[in-house]
């Protein structure tokens, strides 16, 4: 279990974390989301010590992180980095070597995240001579090359294509099943969505939510409403109502109070009824009022 | 994990990268070539040991006289073999083309072109001399072995009182190459040090890195690695010129007494000075974010260590002078200066150690200081960092 407690750093006079605190259950997928500067890549600096934070504690398995527990686990910096001119088995192994493995242990770890990763017959190739989505691959590679028990991607998604993406968001579904601890962070919600349990949403350095994704969507105290009448957007007259347009079909959210009942009697007075649902707010309704001032 | 481990697979990849990258391996294969061939050509262009002196005569010769010479050519230790020319006229214009050395006319007349050389003279003089002797003696009837005993030279050895001379020479411009050798190695291997540290932080490896080990420990791990790399090309460089030495056939002059220490102690120096120098480079290094930035900050190492590679020469002429004496103690000129006094046999065993331990202590200060500037700029990626800005993060 990850757990940051009370995380302040400062750099001059910005804030970047403010007593910013979340926890990240064993062989669970956390979203870790929030505007840009918003301090998700100094949390994670944090965690592998790249920054010392002012106070606060990050913890694993209850013990404060210290270089015995970073050697077991993985980062994928946002600024995506290797040897160019290294063969990329060869940096692998490397970096595999410096977490700890001997060296078999590290060249069948290697072998391995190789294959599943489809680079098998490009390890001999530097990583210069590799495709921007195989570079890639290669980054993510480099995080796992030691079987880490923690695995820490900073926007691991970005830049991939869409194949890139499913394929990425099965082997992070398949590492947390073997119980490996996944934080990474997106600002595609929608894929969030799809693929964590738990999300923790950072915003000016203070966590604003965090927990489970669907205990927080069922205990918001709003929700989603959209209606089509007649082939276009209906928005009900209602106290509290927030219109929200696209991406999709305009919709918005209301009170969980809200009189369902007459809404359906009012929209099926104003025409044809073609489309009406009533459910818990999306992540990116919860975002955008989690992070709106 | 034992940091010291972690140091060792970061020295070992620093070393293997390097020493396998063809831009190394072909400088020093070029190297290594024309170093070796430096012995050979000073042959070809002396003449070398070996090669016979060409000896032209015209006129008459005293009977006997080409046995006679290769007789005595023998006890000068030299090979000559003679030409025989019909007029003077042709053997002079032989001479100046440098056709021969040196012409006997009509027996009893020693020509050159320049300079007179002195053993060429007393060999033809001396062979003269016992050519026309024994003809005399011949003619007054004396029994041809008796002639031959009387003739016969009589060895006479030569030693010199202040042999010292040539191989103080030899010494002095063995030290003064081993300073070029020095000097070039620290400020190459120290580049490659700083290079390496920009390198890293522009492809911005160095997050992955920094997110496994600590920055003391990727700064030692590179020292370590690159330095190996630079004392394996001393070695392959000092074994070049010691074998080309051998091969130049330096007459009197006793290489391995002369070359072997010389060696050694390029060796202890360059693993002090460059000790010295890469953490310093290091630190400049880690203050820029690109190569081309590069240039201006490793300004600070190039100014320190000038004046030494000056001093060093200045040391070369003059191993006694105020100024050589003064900065062959202090740390960061010791490592340019003091080898040179010492090959000239002028230091002190105490002038000696001041400079060691200033240099040591100076490295472990410059340890400290410039592996807190590279942690505290290390991950600052962007523009260029001030040196106090980087002791400050350090601590943060």
């Amino acid at each position: 279990m990850l757990e940051l407690v009370d995380v302040t750093k400062r750099f001059g006079d910005v804030v970047a974390l403010d007593h910013a605190g979340f926890t990240v259950d064993p062989g669970r997928i956390s979203g870790f989301l929030g505007p840009n500067g918003a301090g998700k890549t100094t949390a994670m600096r944090a965690v592998f010590g790249l920054i010392r934070p002012d106070s606060g504690t990050v913890r694993w398995n209850g013990a404060p992180v210290g270089p015995a527990e970073r050697i077991r686990f993985g980062y994928m910096p946002e600024e995506r980095g290797l040897y160019p001119k290294m063969k990329v088995r060869d940096q692998l192994v490397h970096f595999a070597r410096l977490s700890g493995l001997s060296k078999s242990e590290a060249n069948d770890v290697v072998d391995h995240w190789l294959g599943v990763l489809g680079l098998a017959d490009r390890g001999d190739a530097k990583l210069d001579d590799l495709s921007h989505g195989n570079q890639q691959r290669a980054q993510l590679a480099t995080a796992l090359a030691h079987n880490p028990d923690l695995l820490i991607l900073d926007e691991p998604f970005a830049g991939l294509d869409p194949i890139g993406v499913e394929s990425l968001a099965e082997t992070l579904r398949g590492l947390a099943s073997d119980g490996v601890t996944i934080v990474f962070s997106s600002h595609q919600l929608d894929l969030v969505e799809d693929v964590c349990e738990d999300v923790a949403i950072i915003n000016d350095g203070r966590v604003v939510l965090a927990g489970r994704l669907d205990e927080i969507k069922n205990q918001s105290s709003r929700r989603r409403l959209s209606i089509d009448v007649d082939g276009e957007p209906w928005i009900p007259d209602l106290p509290g109502v927030e219109v929200v347009d696209g991406p999709g079909p305009s919709h918005c959210i209301v009170d969980d109070d809200a009189p369902v009942g007459d809404l359906i009697a009012a929209a099926s007075a104003a025409g044809t009824v073609n489309r009406f649902v009533f459910e818990p707010p999306r992540l990116t309704d919860l975002f955008r009022e989690a992070v709106t001032p | 994990m034992n940091p010291w481990r972690q140091v060792g697979l970061l020295a070992k990849r620093e070393f293997i990268q390097r020493a396998t990258s063809k831009p190394f391996l072909i400088t020093m294969a070029l190297l290594a070539v024309v170093i070796l061939a430096i012995g050979p050509a000073v042959n070809l262009f002396t003449g070398g040991e070996g090669e016979s002196t060409k000896v032209g005569t015209v006129g008459d010769t005293p009977p006997g006289f080409e046995g006679e010479l290769q007789n005595q050519a023998t006890l000068f230790d030299m090979t000559v073999e003679t030409v025989a020319y019909s007029d003077r006229s042709e053997a002079e214009t032989a001479l100046t083309e440098g056709d021969v050395a040196v012409v006997l006319a009509g027996g009893n007349e020693i020509i050159f072109h320049t300079d007179a050389s002195s053993r060429l003279t007393a060999l033809l003089h001396s062979t003269v001399n016992t050519t026309v002797k024994a003809e005399v003696l011949s003619e007054l009837g004396v029994p041809e072995n008796e002639i031959a005993s009387v003739l016969a030279p009589v060895p006479v050895e030569v030693t010199t009182l202040d042999e010292a001379d040539v191989q103080d020479e030899a010494k002095k411009g063995a030290a003064f190459f081993g300073a070029i050798a020095l000097y070039i190695s620290i400020i190459m291997f120290g580049q490659f040090v700083a290079m390496g540290t920009v390198e890293e932080k522009q492809n911005r490896v160095v997050e992955v890195v920094l997110s496994r080990v600590r920055p003391w420990q990727v700064l030692v791990g590179k020292v370590v690695g690159i330095g190996a790399l630079g004392l394996l090309q001393l070695a392959i460089l000092a074994g070049a010129a010691y074998a080309s030495a051998q091969l130049a056939d330096l007459a009197d002059i006793d290489v391995a007494a002369i070359g072997l220490p010389i060696i050694a102690s390029v060796f202890f120096w360059f693993i002090l000075g460059y000790t010295f120098y890469a953490f310093l480079y290091a630190a400049v290094g880690s203050t820029v974010s690109r190569q081309e930035d590069l240039q201006g900050a490793i300004m600070i190492p190039i100014a320190l260590i000038l004046p030494g590679y000056i001093l060093a020469i200045v040391a070369a002429e003059n191993p006694d002078g105020p100024i050589p004496t003064i900065g062959s103690w202090l740390p960061p000129w010791a490592p340019f200066v003091m080898p040179v006094r010492i090959a000239a046999g002028v230091a002190q065993p105490w002038e000696l150690g001041v400079a060691i331990l200033g240099t040591m202590i100076g490295a472990v200060l410059l340890v400290w200081v410039g592996s807190r500037i590279y942690a505290g700029a290390l991950l600052r990626t962007s523009g260029k960092v001030k040196f106090r800005e980087a002791w400050r993060a350090a601590a943060e």
